[in-house]
């Protein structure tokens, strides 16, 4: 076991969906949506995600979504209430002519729940994920994500918005880093000034080719994420590099765009397998971490989580 | 026969690979784990994912456990013992179905959709309209006209002699009408619901005898008659919520693509309303004793305006050149009679003249 120490392992990273297999589930979530007007949502939403996870491959073993419909269902209509009294309230604010009042509180109200349901998605979505049965886990906590999140609000507010990039590397850092997969932990060490400098070189190129920059933007925003993303157990390291190039990226956006648009939504399947096989294949995995030896250390999730603040969904 | 498997234990991620044995009389899954052999799972107390050939089962009595097969062979023999034991759901023999008989479905489904949204959506906003009241018209119509009065210039001696001229034609109106002559360089009139026909100075200024203007009237009289902004109106609530719900998800690109096929859909609509009032109108001028070769005149006129003017003129319109002649055909099947009417012919010169 000594000699391993320094050993670089094979890492890859795949996705074997095939868009004709996809196109099943895909129709099969739209029947049953307009039948039931879209109240089957979060079961085809739970679907959806239950196939992507297990067609996306590490090292030739699939992840596992466990979430389910139910779950996501509940999560909805919690959604759904607490944005009915919220417009609710405000609507009587300003039938009674309390415009300023009602203004408050409509925006005191979506700083509080904007955190909230940051915090519920990646909660659910992450207790809901494994890999050869270990389990992923979220160990941030809403009250932290509140209180940053207030924060960043009220620098980018009095910054004229210029913290943006701040507020983003922040939030990618406290999200990522409380992250686990078993016992490996994860790292991001993304900058608010790198980041700045990138977006705004991002936007002044942007602006002066009339738009075109924006391949190259995101094939740089892409490579600066997973560069500053990596792995820690017991003193062993994983990191990540990007691979895509420009025309992967062009791909990804402006054909994806066309083929969804010019075969009315049919290319859908096809669109998303694709889009999952570039992005895959291009995550490259390096170090030394023994995937082949991970321990479970995350709790089993409950079926039923009784807090009401515990908002279940995926985007 | 027994297929080579991997199993993970639910503590760590090393992986064991074993041996899998399917008992299909018994209903069991037998094989042996690093510490514990000859285990068996009985099917009633799985429940299973497949990806490709990939198969994952779990055992719903421990849920930590899992055991993997990528085997052909075992997928088909697998999902013949649940299925024997009525272990796939519905959902799951739908998934199974195969990518032919999926878009089999999809295509049968695609022309029952395209059906009932070019043929019975128009049927139903037909009868919809039928039941909606006539005063509804008139609200509709007077909120857009009071708006638009309070936005543009009108020219009140134009309008005063144009509602004379207009109180010489048989029109067979079902609301009280109401010329308005707005000055604008635009080359256009439009109708509202409530009987308010609205004439921008740019097209009196074009027109050059008394039978266009009377045919313009005609043409407009026909929607208010036949009701075409309300037709317009369910048509396109009605065809707008079926997309939605067809399309589902409100996200960005669907609703795009969403609102894109209606509007050209709409498009198409408008120009059917537009070859009714063509032909009504037309028909109308002929009871009026009045040269239906107006319409055609006037239509020659807006199309040397056209290339000027905005194109929005042209784009819901028929294309002028098809109108021009389907009115010309229509004409020389009809038998008609029409004689100089001195009378609209001054008014019609008071129209010209007035400031």
């Amino acid at each position: 076991m000594e000699n391993e120490v320094s050993e670089l392992k094979n890492y890859k990273l795949d996705f074997h969906g095939k868009g004709s297999e996809f196109f099943g589930i895909v129709i099969i979530n739209w029947l049953l949506n307009i039948i039931t007007l879209h109240f089957y949502s979060a079961w085809a939403n739970a679907k959806t995600l239950q196939y992507l996870y297990g067609s996306t491959v590490l090292n030739e073993d699939n992840f596992t979504f466990h979430g389910t419909g139910k779950e996501m269902f509940k999560g909805y209509i919690k959604l759904f209430l607490i944005s009915f009294i919220l417009i609710g309230g405000c609507g009587a604010l300003f039938y009674f002519n309390e415009i300023t009042a009602g203004i408050a509180i409509m925006y005191f109200s979506m700083i509080i729940l904007i955190p909230i349901m940051i915090h519920g998605r990646y909660r659910y979505q992450l207790t809901r994920s494994s890999w050869r049965g270990i389990r992923f886990g979220y160990h941030g906590s809403r009250k932290d994500m509140i209180a940053n999140y207030f924060k960043w609000i009220f620098f980018s507010i009095i910054s004229l918005g210029i913290y943006l990039p701040w507020m983003i590397m922040d939030m990618t850092k406290y999200i990522i880093e409380n992250i686990r997969l078993g016992d490996i932990e994860f790292k991001f060490s993304g900058k608010g000034k790198e980041c700045f400098f990138i977006m705004l070189k991002g936007m002044l190129l942007i602006t002066i080719t009339l738009g075109v920059y924006a391949i190259w933007y995101w094939k740089k925003m892409i490579e600066y994420y997973l560069k500053n993303l990596s792995l820690y157990r017991n003193g062993k390291e994983i990191r990540f590099k990007s691979s895509f190039t420009v025309g992967q990226i062009f791909q990804l956006t402006v054909v994806n765009y066309l083929l969804f648009v010019f075969t009315l939504g049919i290319a859908y399947p096809w669109v998303i397998t694709r889009s999952m096989k570039i992005i895959a294949e291009n995550i490259v995995l390096e170090g030394e971490i023994d995937l082949d030896n991970i321990q479970q250390t995350e709790e089993d999730y409950t079926e039923e989580e009784s807090n009401i603040l515990d908002i279940n969904f995926v985007m | 026969m027994p297929y080579v498997a991997t199993y993970f234990d639910g503590y760590s991620s090393v992986p064991h690979t074993t041996e899998l044995k399917l008992n299909a009389i018994q209903g069991l899954l037998l094989f042996d784990a690093p510490y514990k052999t000859d285990v068996s799972w009985k099917i009633e107390d799985i429940s299973f994912e497949k990806y490709g050939n990939l198969i994952e089962i779990r055992n719903t009595l421990n849920k930590k456990e899992i055991i993997k097969v990528n085997d052909g062979v075992f997928t088909v023999e697998f999902l013949k013992v649940l299925k024997d034991n009525g272990k796939i759901s519905l959902y799951n023999r739908f998934v199974g179905l195969g990518f032919k008989v999926h878009l089999s479905i999809v295509g049968s489904l695609a022309v029952l959709g395209v059906i009932f949204y070019f043929v019975l959506i128009p049927w139903i906003s037909e009868k919809a309209v039928q039941i909606i009241p006539e005063s509804y018209d008139t609200t509709l119509g007077n909120s857009l006209y009071n708006e638009y009065r309070s936005t543009n210039a009108i020219n009140q001696d134009k309008t005063l002699a144009l509602n004379k001229f207009a109180s010489q034609l048989r029109l067979n109106n079902t609301h009280p009408l109401y010329f308005t002559v707005i000055n604008s360089q635009q080359v256009n009139a439009f109708a509202l619901p409530n009987g308010n026909i609205i004439v921008f100075s740019g097209l009196l200024n074009a027109i050059q005898q008394y039978d266009e203007l009377a045919c313009l009237i005609g043409h407009e009289v026909i929607h208010i008659n036949q009701r075409h902004s309300m037709k317009m109106l369910c048509r396109n609530l009605s065809g707008y919520l079926f997309l939605s719900v067809i399309m589902g998800d409100a996200n960005g690109i669907n609703s795009i693509i969403t609102n894109n096929a209606h509007n050209l859909q709409s498009l198409s609509y408008s120009r059917q309303f537009e070859k009714e009032a063509d032909e009504q109108g037309t028909e109308l001028m002929m009871q009026n004793n009045i040269n239906p070769q107006g319409m055609t005149t006037l239509f020659r006129r807006l199309k040397s305006n056209e290339k000027t003017i905005v194109p929005a003129f042209a784009s819901t319109h028929p294309l002028t050149d098809d109108r021009i002649s389907d009115i010309e055909h229509l004409i020389k099947q009809k038998k008609y009679h029409f004689e100089k009417n001195t009378e609209l012919e001054s008014l019609f010169k008071a129209v010209k003249t007035s400031n």
